[in-house]
């Protein structure tokens, strides 16, 4: 077997790269930029729910954010393993961003990266009490399901591996959020505050999806890095959420 | 960041007319560091004429076998291979990182798992590492072997796996398939096709009683083996990749000569080179990174940290200079090599060209 083919006919055909030694150069920068993306949204999401804690309402909730916050940071400690293998300063890295720094909660970011992490855009807005954390929680949660099934795909086989690991923990943490928010929506008060934080995140979480017709995930997609259209994820996270929320 | 450690060789043994066994010794307080898991590959450097080359071989010694041992097949026009299999001796001394790679399940001895590799060629290197330790430490597993290779002469580990055969009585075996050489059994010769694949799902191998698959081999065996495996009902992580070593890129080419020297002008003439297409600007300040620049003439080029930490941005620099303020992800082969940080590389020459290609 010495025939061998070109990388990028490979990858195209649904070929699986298995170690910095053999990826092609515009690989490992898009590689890099989607695990940094990760990671920043994990650390920024699990320091945003670190305040959290203190608004939960019981010990149960206590420690359900904690939980929360805790395997998000290691979810992140993850996939910079893998950066750490290309050559990423793990122990710099994690230290380069104020994590838990916020935007004003009117803030008008758009779906522009903003300060200098890779963080999605969704976690530069700040969380105010509880029934907002479990809304953002829930929401967020669902589209990380969508986003990382998305991602257990993709070609880079150290890295798919890691997702496969983590996606049933971040699943939990959706599950977790939305038996919250039922306790929250019995509760003829709290469900007003509950479905003024739905309006105000969904667009915001909706965003994460990038745009339709992206060239982005033209190029991601020819490299194996990603399958399904933004527009797709973002349809599927819809019907989801719908689903769930129509059960409240 | 992973180091460099000196592997003392203690022993060359010649496998086939173009592969060698070479037999390593980290030093005592590097045992730990190598304690290798089945299935890893060791990444070794070597300076050829002035010019640092790495290569990646994977371990094909078993966890019970005390010992860190790696298999390296000649390469057509392959420095480092070439080099391993004419003048590689005992009592040399080779600079090795610690073992890397994720092929591999983690072990269960109380398991009973059925385990069916794929190799072709050298690919056979990292499965050997597994299945001699599977074998030995998942006593009521197997493991089915198919092993791809042209002709008998080239295959690697042939009298080893026959004596894991003897050694495991029914709970290894082994299917040879020879491209140029015929066997008794017409499924057995030729290449590793789709059609192929079914013939051995037909009567040689339940895929409905596999529970992890590994494939180590060249790209278009790599793609029908996963593709075959699929079809036949196993879930992607039931199968783990390893892809061996004609993916990695060639020799690192020395860093071009500079076509201009300093000069005190204010501004540069950038060139970028993204996707196979180039666009050319001008920098009107020599404040700006690089990076920074592109960005600013809607270039998508890949960067993240912006602060020489995470090495996404990593361009090639082909024509004039570039001055990086900080770099704590490129090491000094790679810079060398012409390698530079975008996000922290401020030109020094009133042109430059860089590549996010290469």
């Amino acid at each position: 077997m010495s025939d061998t083919m070109n990388i990028e006919d490979y990858l195209e055909q649904g070929g699986v790269l298995t170690s910095p030694m053999n990826v092609p150069a515009r690989y490992r920068g898009e590689l890099l930029r989607l695990m940094g993306s990760f990671v920043d949204s994990e650390l920024a999401g699990s320091a945003g729910f670190a305040a959290s804690i203190n608004f939960a309402p019981g010990i149960k909730e206590r420690i359900a954010a904690s939980r929360i916050t805790l395997e998000k940071a290691d979810h992140a400690e993850r996939v910079l393993n893998v950066m750490g293998s290309f050559g990423t300063d793990t122990a710099r890295y994690q230290n380069q961003h104020n994590w838990a720094a916020r935007a004003e909660r009117d803030a008008d970011i758009g779906t522009i990266r903003t300060g200098g992490d890779m963080r999605l855009s969704v976690f530069h807005y700040p969380i105010t009490g509880w029934a907002d954390a479990v809304v953002m929680n829930v929401l967020m949660g669902l589209a990380t399901g969508v986003q990382i099934t998305e991602l257990t795909r993709l070609s880079y086989a150290p890295l798919a591996e890691v997702f496969r690991e983590i996606a049933p923990r971040e699943a939990r943490h959706a599950e977790l959020g939305l038996e919250g928010l039922e306790r929250i929506m019995a509760n003829n008060e709290q469900r007003e505050e509950a479905l003024e934080s739905i309006a105000y995140w969904r667009p915001r979480v909706a965003a994460t999806f990038g745009h339709a017709g992206s060239q982005r995930f033209e190029t991601q997609k020819r490299l194996g890095l990603r399958h399904t259209p933004n527009e797709d994820l973002l349809a599927e996270w819809n019907n989801q959420l719908d689903t769930r929320l129509s059960t409240l | 960041m992973a180091r460099f450690h000196p592997l003392e060789v203690t022993d060359v043994r010649r496998e086939t007319r173009d592969a060698v066994v070479v037999t390593l010794k980290p030093r005592a307080e590097d045992a730990e560091a190598f304690d290798f898991t089945q299935g890893q590959y060791l990444t070794f450097r070597r300076d050829f004429d002035g010019q640092e080359l790495r290569r990646s071989y994977s371990i094909c010694a078993g966890k019970d076998e005390g010992v860190l041992r790696v298999g390296i097949k000649r390469v057509d026009g392959g420095a480092f291979s070439t080099w391993a299999n004419e003048e590689l001796n005992p009592g040399a001394v080779l600079d090795a990182m610690p073992p890397m790679g994720k092929f591999y399940t983690s072990i269960e001895p109380d398991a009973d798992k059925h385990y069916l590799g794929f190799a072709g060629g050298s690919g056979i290197t990292p499965v050997l590492s597994i299945i001699k330790t599977v074998l030995a430490r998942e006593p009521k597993s197997k493991f089915t072997l198919v092993y791809a290779n042209r002709q008998i002469n080239s295959i690697m580990f042939r009298e080893e796996l026959e004596d894991l055969k003897n050694l495991y009585l029914g709970r290894f075996s082994v299917i040879h398939v020879l491209e140029t050489e015929g066997q008794e059994i017409d499924l057995f010769t030729g290449r590793i096709d789709d059609e192929k694949m079914k013939g051995l799902f037909e009567r040689w191998i339940d895929a409905g009683s596999i529970d992890t698959a590994f494939i180590c081999g060249p790209e278009p065996m790599m793609l029908t083996i996963a593709a075959s495996l699929r079809d036949h009902g196993l879930s992607d992580d039931q199968i783990k990749f390893e892809l061996f070593a004609s993916g990695q890129p060639g020799r690192a080419k020395a860093r071009p000569v500079s076509k201009q020297t300093h000069d005190t002008a204010e501004t540069t003439e950038a060139t970028v080179m993204l996707d196979g297409t180039s666009r050319t600007f001008q920098m009107e300040s020599r404040d700006m990174s690089v990076l920074d620049a592109a960005l600013a003439n809607d270039l998508d080029a890949p960067y993240s940290c912006k602060a020489g930490v995470c090495s996404t941005c990593r361009c090639k620099v082909l024509e004039g200079e570039v001055e990086m303020a900080v770099n704590h992800a490129l090491e000094d082969y790679e810079v060398r090599a012409g390698y530079a940080l975008s996000c922290q590389a401020i030109p020094l020459t009133d042109k430059v060209v860089i590549s996010y290609d290469e």
